[in-house]
């Protein structure tokens, strides 16, 4: 929570020397808290679902304890992937929660938001296609240990990815190398494209009715969190095939 | 169809070879050097349903890499296996419904919960229906004699109580074929009795194929029949544990209680000789032998007892393993240097 705290003192910091993050990209400050706010969702969901999840699987392949559930009558990514919820890192979501009412509110008496009854259904849809990715990146991390015996940067790993969804992706398309960044992080590990339609959604921050292009990449996230969710089952499986247990 | 076919199954681990000190350490970031172990060398073993084989060896010889191999943990690098007729390594949930692997120096049980929590999991996993679960689950509690420490954590059960319960968890769902590895380590005489005991009224009751590794001789002579002995990855023998004693271990043991000191003392000259506790004298004699010795010394001295036995099976093994290692040893030699 306290890093929360400092992460909007931050940007609110930031938004008393400018009015929008990009020009004429329709981030200014509320629609900028409401992309904040998806984000502590979606990361409080990975952290509370997967995060312990994920870096215990790590553990279990150094030790050799994989091997249990390897012999178990039920899918192995399923088995390691859920036996524990870190219910401590639920409360960054109820703030995020809490920073999209508020901003959302102050948003509504600045200008028109155009909701319908399928608002918010699409915003909870798209919010779990963007747990599903970073849970497909998280695995794909997680499951380099069994090539590597140990795997003990899964955190620091997990931070220097999580460091580029964190921003509206316009900001990426100013130069070579942002633009670079954008299209690995869109085409590639689609992590932008899943914290950023969310927050679109209920921001709008280039008006209603979207643009083609929006429309487009909301198709994109859906194919995206569909295509992470398999290549991280195939490296999944792949890793497993490499697994060589530990000595008794 | 046997329980168990596994035909020309080898298993080759690349291992680091790293060499000590902060400069070998940053040398390995450049260059790294493998030594090949191989844990498991085209193995060929068939295993009928209702066996209870013993697989022996020394330490590292490859028992535990060939369990893992049944059990579907790890893959091969060559060769076949079918266990009930299913490859291991494919993990078909049909397949882990029908065996389990306890390792006895793993804890499969939730460590800070009651070992009750750990059955009810697996119960649902293994699709056990829930009055089928209670019988087995009292059956084996009772049979192993820790129905009052069911709702205890598990990390506050002893070393046995815990070998106990997690056999009670391997055999919730009743498999047909059971892997053990080492189950009576670390367990004193009493608990490994205990265990064995129980595992043999299981075998008998379930009919179920089982391979235990152990380097418990007690444990092999109460429950095996058949023993195969596996050194450096190959399988170095195959029969009962009778063809082992009879084959490995050319003497007899002739314990004499002799009715006076004089005998003794004639006697106490006789090559192979073991221990003199007087008026008991131990000593060693060729089995071919045994019968012309003992004639000879009952038409000269007067012998109170006679007890002729077969050296204690630790010794045969021990004397099996090093014969297995000489013969690795002179492979290695003959091999052409590449």
């Amino acid at each position: 929570m306290a890093w929360a705290g400092m992460n909007w003192g931050l940007f609110k910091i930031i938004y008393r020397h400018t009015g929008e993050i990009g020009l004429d990209s329709g981030w200014h400050e509320h629609e900028f808290f409401i992309f904040l706010g998806t984000i502590w969702i979606i990361n409080s969901l990975i952290q509370t679902l997967f995060m312990a999840n994920a870096a215990e699987f790590s553990e279990l392949i150094r030790t050799g304890n994989l091997d249990f559930a390897l012999l178990k009558p039920i899918d192995t990514q399923f088995l390691i992937s859920f036996p524990r919820i870190n219910w401590s890192q639920l409360p960054n979501g109820i703030l995020g929660v809490m920073l999209i009412a508020h901003s959302l509110s102050e948003l509504m008496q600045e200008r028109e938001i155009y909701f319908s009854v399928f608002s918010l259904p699409a915003f909870l849809f798209f919010i779990g296609c963007g747990a599903v990715v970073m849970y497909s990146v998280m695995i794909c991390l997680a499951s380099t240990s069994i090539w590597f015996g140990r795997n003990q940067n899964l955190y620091n790993f997990w931070f220097y990815i999580t460091n580029f969804y964190r921003y509206p992706m316009e900001i990426y398309q100013r130069s070579g190398v942002g633009m670079a960044l954008w299209g690995t992080f869109t085409f590639v590990v689609p992590i932008l494209v899943v914290s950023n339609i969310p927050a679109r959604i209920l921001a709008q921050p280039l008006g209603t009715p979207w643009k083609p292009w929006e429309w487009g990449l909301a198709a994109y996230a859906i194919i995206g969190s569909i295509w992470s969710l398999m290549a991280s089952r195939w490296v999944f499986k792949r890793a497993l095939k490499s697994y060589r247990s530990a000595s008794s | 169809m046997p329980t168990i076919e596994i035909k020309n199954l080898s298993k080759t681990y690349r291992v680091y070879q790293k060499q000590e000190g902060l400069l070998a350490s940053i040398r390995g970031l450049f260059h790294r050097e493998y030594r090949e172990v191989h844990a498991v060398n085209d193995i060929n073993l068939t295993v009928e349903e209702g066996e209870f084989v013993a697989f022996l060896g020394p330490n590292g010889a490859g028992k535990t890499t060939t369990l893992k191999l049944l059990s579907g943990v790890i893959n091969p690098d060559q060769g076949s296996v079918k266990v009930l007729g299913h490859v291991p390594w494919e993990r078909e949930n049909e397949y882990r419904r029908k065996f389990a692997l306890v390792m006895g120096q793993k804890n499969q049980l939730w460590w800070d919960l009651p070992a009750m929590e750990s059955f009810r999991l697996n119960q649902h996993i293994y699709c056990v229906p829930k009055d089928e679960f209670e019988r087995t689950r009292d059956e084996l509690c009772e049979m192993l004699n820790v129905t009052s420490l069911l709702g205890r954590p598990v990390r506050e059960l002893s070393l046995g109580e815990r070998m106990k319960m997690e056999l009670i968890a391997a055999l919730i769902h009743k498999p047909d074929v059971l892997f053990l590895d080492e189950p009576t380590i670390g367990l004193d005489v009493v608990a490994q009795h205990k265990i064995q005991e129980f595992l043999k009224a299981y075998q008998q009751e379930q009919n179920n194929t089982i391979l235990l590794t152990s380097h418990y001789m007690k444990d092999i002579e109460a429950l095996c029949k058949r023993v195969v002995i596996i050194a450096h990855g190959s399988i170095y023998h195959d029969g009962s544990l009778e063809d082992i004693v009879d084959q490995f271990s050319g003497d007899k043991i002739v314990t004499l209680q002799l009715h006076d000191d004089r005998s003794l003392e004639a006697i106490s000259k006789i090559p192979n000789l073991i221990e003199i506790d007087a008026p008991k004298i131990k000593f060693r004699v060729d089995r071919d032998g045994v019968g012309r010795v003992l004639s000879q010394i009952l038409s000269e001295h007067a012998v109170d007892d006679i007890v002729v036995e077969d050296p204690p099976l630790e010794e045969v093994i021990s004397n099996v393993f090093s014969q297995a290692e000489e013969k690795n040893r002179r492979e290695v030699e003959t091999l052409p240097n590449s």
